[in-house]
């Protein structure tokens, strides 16, 4: 799908972390996929006990593998009770480059609990799979929503692909609790979820059926469909 | 809302099932969420036994905006995200571009200071905040009115320096948008004489109230190892005895001339993080007078009209002025390719920007370090064994904010 994002002017680096200026934000580690968990683990020995981030970029074009999912780990004493044992804390950044084609690597919900949400952020927003993860869904965008919006080639606006909000607020809302909503149990939801689904004309990239009689629009999903004014 | 579990068409997963277990979904619109929140809770009787927080409903691609904006544009949507506090959005987005454009040592004396006192009474309005709906969320209605009183005095002040009460937009790549206005220091004045007795009187209603010592004391209790697993900063980690302070630590945007203390206690339940935060609020207090103090008239901005516009007098008389200006409004400045990491200390903890730059004249990736989705998710293991009543408490306790949790 071609982006409708305005390419920005002057744009010269296809990656922007091989030839950052020198600043002294933190240590910054590159490794490949496969090491990512025995130097993060290192890492955690070392003393960088926090980690305070896990997010993602995507740079098409690049030579290295398409995404970059950063970690950025903080070093900060454990049983510190006094500002002088916390001591220098120190910031290092973990940058692990994973492929278009494969993207997984493994998860860090074990070593760090609170990696849950964040690696959940980067698949939902880039389409990186994390191996191991407890709960792997969506977590900021619908539940039913297709496409990764923060990857590059993902429109601003344009085709929308918002198929069935309702039903897909209710799944997130109701149906996943089991309560009924509106006094529909959980099942009728389900089924109509399920129905809204299977009508849904509305595939990436298709063109909306031909105009249809009142009484067939009101069968069919509501389509936020907008036209892209921007490219 | 609640019902007793049907057998065949539950989809969350149990740890185990018996028959007095139940599932109640608080949200998402529950007063006492603070926002789009809700929380799928199984409860045995009123004891929670499992608690899953689902956020995502006030998503509004904020990081997908800014790249699709020029770098100083950026900002608008920078700001909405921790609405509470927007000016330490703003302020750490636009350390980051500065340290990419190699200018972050050239900020003025007089910006960095304005930049330091904005900051400082938004932690003091975003705590007036937290305090005036965690005291509603324990049926302690008077203090809220005492705190969004003294918050609304605060808005005047940003709206004085930015022309808008929430979202000023003031602070610019190389200093701010313009000077203080004139009145502004009486104004300050003013707020600074108000702080101390109001403060004085939102403790007695509130500190040592009994009622709310009773809810607030040993409940939601974390330890210090917990805090560090699940990546808690500001308050809340401050609570559990470690003295991480990013202003502290790695001192930013002038921090380093100011003197305060980092506010710790060793509890780690609801009640030492409500006396963290309002310990803050002295600390917070106490800056701004050092700043209110140290404020000398000087330029506002760093004199380098590729990246700032030229001052607007100067457009009739200069060729070069109103050229610098068209280029700057029309197609932004250009930052130099690269990756940085910067973290401020927020009214929430630490609030992180990862900013790189392709070179051109927007940004190319805006990731943003949200304090409060690492807190507000610390509530999965915070929850269970806890009175749902408590559930109310402890969120109120972590002080999310949605703009930023769900961005």
């Amino acid at each position: 799908m071609p982006s409708s994002q305005t390419p920005p002017a002057g744009a010269t680096a296809l990656d922007p972390t091989a030839v950052r200026p020198d600043i002294a934000d933190a240590r910054i580690h590159r490794v490949p996929a496969a090491e990512l968990r025995a130097t993060l683990e290192r890492l955690k020995g070392e003393g960088f006990g926090m980690l305070l981030d896990v997010g993602g970029a995507d740079y098409p074009g690049r030579e290295l593998a398409r995404f970059d999912v950063v970690y950025h780990l903080l070093r900060i004493g454990r049983t510190a009770t006094t500002l002088a044992e916390v001591g220098a804390p120190d910031r290092v950044r973990v940058l692990c480059a994973v492929g278009e084609a494969d993207p997984v690597l493994p998860t860090v919900t074990d070593l760090w609990p609170s990696a849950d949400w964040a690696e959940r952020e980067v698949y939902d927003l880039f389409g990186v799979r994390f191996d191991g993860h407890p709960d792997l869904r969506r977590i900021q965008m619908p539940d039913d929503w297709q496409g990764y919006p923060l990857r590059k080639d993902y429109p601003l606006r344009g085709p929308a692909l918002e198929r069935t909000p309702r039903p897909s607020f209710a799944l997130k809302s109701n149906v996943a609790a089991g309560t009924p909503a509106s006094g529909k149990t959980a099942a009728a939801l389900q089924r109509q979820i399920a129905q809204a689904r299977g009508n849904s004309s509305f595939a990436p990239g298709s063109v909306p059926a031909a105009a249809a009689t009142p009484a067939q629009l009101a069968q069919q999903p509501v389509n936020l469909k907008t036209e892209d004014t921007k490219s | 809302m609640t019902t007793a579990i049907p057998e065949s068409s539950y989809s969350v997963d149990v740890v185990e099932r018996s028959a007095n277990r139940m599932v109640l979904s608080m949200g998402p619109q529950h007063p006492s969420t603070h926002g789009v929140l809700q929380i799928i809770t199984e409860i045995e009787g009123e004891i929670v036994t499992k608690a899953s927080p689902e956020i995502g409903y006030l998503h509004t691609g904020i990081e997908k905006s800014a790249e699709n904006l020029f770098w100083s544009q950026a900002s608008t949507v920078i700001e909405r995200m921790d609405y509470l506090s927007p000016l330490t959005n703003a302020l750490c987005y636009y350390l980051a571009v500065e340290k990419l454009l190699g200018i972050d040592g050239e900020i003025p004396p007089r910006a960095q200071q304005v930049r330091v006192l904005l900051c400082e009474l938004s932690r003091i309005a975003s705590h007036c905040v937290w305090l005036g709906t965690g005291g509603i969320d324990l049926g302690a209605l008077t203090g809220f009115f005492y705190c969004f009183d003294l918050r609304e005095r605060i808005l005047d002040l940003f709206e004085a320096s930015g022309g808008a009460r929430m979202h000023p937009n003031y602070i610019r790549v190389g200093g701010l948008g313009r000077d203080l206005p004139s009145g502004f220091l009486e104004k300050l004045d003013g707020v600074i004489a108000m702080y101390g007795p109001r403060m004085r009187d939102v403790r007695r209603l509130l500190q040592k109230n009994p009622i709310l010592q009773d809810r607030m004391i040993d409940v939601g209790i974390i330890a210090a190892d917990d805090a560090l697993a699940w990546s808690l900063t500001g308050p809340t980690l401050r609570a559990t005895g470690i003295p991480y302070d990013v202003r502290r630590a790695f001192p930013y945007g002038g921090y380093e001339a100011y003197d305060f203390d980092v506010i710790t206690r060793t509890e780690g339940d609801s009640y030492a993080r409500f006396l963290v935060r309002l310990d803050e609020m002295e600390q917070s207090m106490r800056i701004v007078r050092q700043v209110r103090d140290a404020l000398k008239p000087g330029p506002i901005a760093i004199d380098d009209t590729k990246v700032m516009p030229p001052p607007k007098e100067t457009i009739a008389l200069s060729m070069e002025a109103l050229i610098h200006h068209f280029k700057i409004m029309t197609e932004g400045f250009r930052v130099p390719p690269g990756d940085v990491y910067q973290a401020v200390e927020g009214p929430r903890g630490e609030l992180g920007y990862y900013v790189v730059s392709d070179g051109g004249n927007r940004p190319y990736r805006v990731r943003t370090r949200p304090p409060s989705l690492y807190n507000l998710q610390a509530l999965k293991g915070l929850a269970p064994g806890n009175l749902i009543a408590d559930l109310v408490v402890i969120i109120g306790s972590l002080d999310p904010v949605f703009g930023e949790v769900d961005r």
